[in-house]
């Protein structure tokens, strides 16, 4: 291999109002651990209106050298201008690997960025190891039913990495190192799709990211109302509802529930899933809950394969019984 | 206006785990008398086109587009069969295919077709889930891109609507573009209608070969950049303990019990 003899990553994190989202610190954490295993160092871009005020954030979390970008383009053309952004920062800095978070944003400019840098892309990495020193990556493929181990070929590698993914016990040093605007500005180009209108979800009680017990409904619920009823007992626990891939389709709960491989990544103490048959790619998402629970119609569902415990029944007669039984032991 | 649709032709995801297997040699899933399907998200980019032209009274040209050896002719049918004007098939082994390569031979295809004002895909494949085609596709042609896209809200075809994580937000496009496309409740593939199905047997399909458009995009014909190490089965789970009783407020207080015995609540 050509170019620099050390490893260098590159991550990249949105400023979130004054600070940075703790997936944000996640990641860069891991990624700290990753170039201390390969004897390298770790650069952060920060994207966004506040990203300097946020760097030190960063450093804390591992990061050394630190570059901001503060283009209000972004917000209005994130995909676009952010991988503007990103382009320039990888010239700069001759990154061997480049780790996006496999949100939204990084799905979005990861391939980009990978073409562009004709860069090798694994993306939606769930763990690593380095091997004759390069990282190995694994990831889920076929809904979930199997795992493979996926290496780049080339000089420069370029991922998406899931929640959780190269987590130790303990948090790597802080790094340090400069803190620099990356100096480019980035207009909005004529050609451009553009953001004209947000609507955030409107959500009671805990996200599901946050929530420490998840109440989620599938097929098996038969209809919208039965959200109803999954709603007071994540209520009760002081939860968020989700929701399988299946009841989002029908229209009984809005995308932004959906658990599952293209769902939300979700880690709570206790999942209760309830009519849902277990599709391996709805596990993906809730894998990593401490506790499963299952209730379900079908004693063969799959989902008992993977709930530590598990309710044979009708979900009409069981939840409103588990959520009276909630409530007498949580009150308040 | 006229837009293509990517598909492609995947081993069915919803295969139960029991009857999942992989062959670590080859590193590719060994499931006997395999079941294929069109892989799902591309089901709901289709429904997004055919619910676009319907908004314009008809007025859309819709192309299906895949690329594979000749079996992956089995999801032109069907889209054909959705009542989709046209197909184009580029054939060829794409095992063995870097995601670049794809992307660039699948360009030089859309080249050869009327001019796009969309194109669409699914945001992943549902066998290696890797989600990187539509945006390398973007960059190949040249096009922005906007992913996660569950529907078209306009019958002009200006402006798509984002899900994203905590919420939606609206586009406004500003020339030809590349939608990846995610569910949701308004875009689930409708069925086809049997008059269509057998009407879509008689269909022309255009065929291009692989190894042409490759040529033509001036493209590597390197090894792909990344390589498959191994191809595992998850750990096998224990079964779950089922929580008995008479009636389901028992079997519900029981479950409350042994939650709180394992130090869950």
């Amino acid at each position: 291999m050509g170019g620099d003899p050390l490893a260098k990553i590159l991550t990249v994190a949105c400023a979130a109002g004054a600070g940075i989202a703790p997936a944000a610190v996640e990641l860069t954490q891991a990624a700290a651990h990753l170039a201390a295993d390969m004897e390298g160092e770790l650069c952060a871009l920060m994207l966004g209106v506040g990203a300097r005020a946020a760097a030190p954030a960063l450093q804390a979390a591992g990061a050394d050298e630190v570059i901001t970008c503060e283009e209000e383009s972004i917000a209005d053309a994130p995909g676009e201008a952010g991988l503007v952004a990103l382009v320039e920062a990888c010239r700069r800095l001759r990154p061997t690997l480049v780790l996006l978070a496999a949100d939204s944003l990084g799905r979005d400019w990861a391939p980009r960025l990978a073409y562009r840098l004709g860069a090798g892309l694994v993306t939606e990495v769930t763990d690593w190891s380095v091997e004759a020193g390069r990282p190995v990556f694994q990831r889920m493929v076929f809904g979930g039913k199997a795992i493979a181990a996926m290496a780049v070929q080339g000089e420069v590698a370029v991922a998406t990495v899931r929640p959780g993914a190269g987590r130790r016990e303990v948090p790597p040093a802080p790094g340090r190192g400069p803190v620099e605007d990356l100096g480019v500005a980035i207009p909005l180009a004529p050609r451009w799709p553009r953001i004209v209108a947000r609507q955030a979800e409107e959500r009671q009680g805990p996200g599901l990211e946050e929530a420490r017990v998840i109440v989620s409904g599938g097929r098996g619920l038969g209809g919208a109302e039965g959200f109803l009823a999954l709603q007071e007992l994540a209520a009760a626990f002081g939860g968020a509802v989700g929701a399988s891939r299946a009841a989002v389709d029908e229209g009984w709960a809005p995308a932004t529930w959906q658990i599952g491989q293209t769902g939300k990544t979700v880690a709570p103490d206790l999942y209760i899933a309830v009519g849902i048959s277990g599709a391996s790619q709805h596990l993906v998402g809730c894998a990593r809950a401490k506790t499963i629970v299952a209730i379900n119609q079908d004693p063969e569902a799959p989902i008992f394969d993977y709930a530590r415990l598990g309710v044979v029944g009708d979900w009409r007669q069981v939840v409103p019984e588990l959520t009276r039984a909630v409530k007498e032991m949580l009150p308040g | 206006m006229h837009a293509i649709v990517l598909v492609k032709r995947v081993l069915d995801p919803e295969i139960p785990r029991t009857a999942f297997s992989v062959d670590p040699e080859r590193r590719q899933p060994s499931v006997p008398r395999a079941p294929y399907v069109l892989s799902v998200f591309d089901g709901n980019a289709l429904e997004v086109a055919l619910r676009l032209r319907e908004a314009r009274g008809g007025d859309l040209r819709i192309t299906a587009l895949t690329l594979g050896p000749g079996p992956a002719e089995e999801v032109l049918r069907k889209a054909l069969a959705l009542t989709v004007d046209a197909a184009a098939h580029v054939l060829g082994d794409e095992e063995a295919l870097g995601a670049v390569a794809k992307a660039e031979a699948l360009a030089a295809a859309i080249r050869r077709l009327p001019p796009p004002d969309l194109v669409l895909c699914g945001r992943q494949a549902a066998d290696w889930e890797a989600g990187q085609l539509g945006g390398m596709l973007a960059e190949a042609l040249g096009l922005p891109c906007v992913p996660f896209v569950s529907a078209v809200l306009d019958p002009a075809g200006t402006e798509v609507l984002q899900q994203l994580e905590s919420g939606q937000a609206v586009y406004r496009l500003r020339g030809p573009t590349v939608l990846t496309v995610t569910n949701d409740g308004q875009n689930v593939l409708r069925a086809a209608k049997i008059k269509d199905v057998m009407a879509a047997r008689g269909k022309g399909i255009a065929v291009f070969p692989l190894g042409e458009l490759l040529a033509e995009a001036g493209s590597q014909a390197a090894a792909p950049e990344v390589e498959t190490l191994a191809l595992r089965l998850p750990a096998p789970q224990r079964r779950a303990e089922i929580c008995e009783g008479e009636t389901a407020g028992a079997r519900a207080a029981r479950l409350m019990r042994r939650l709180r015995e394992l130090g869950a609540v």
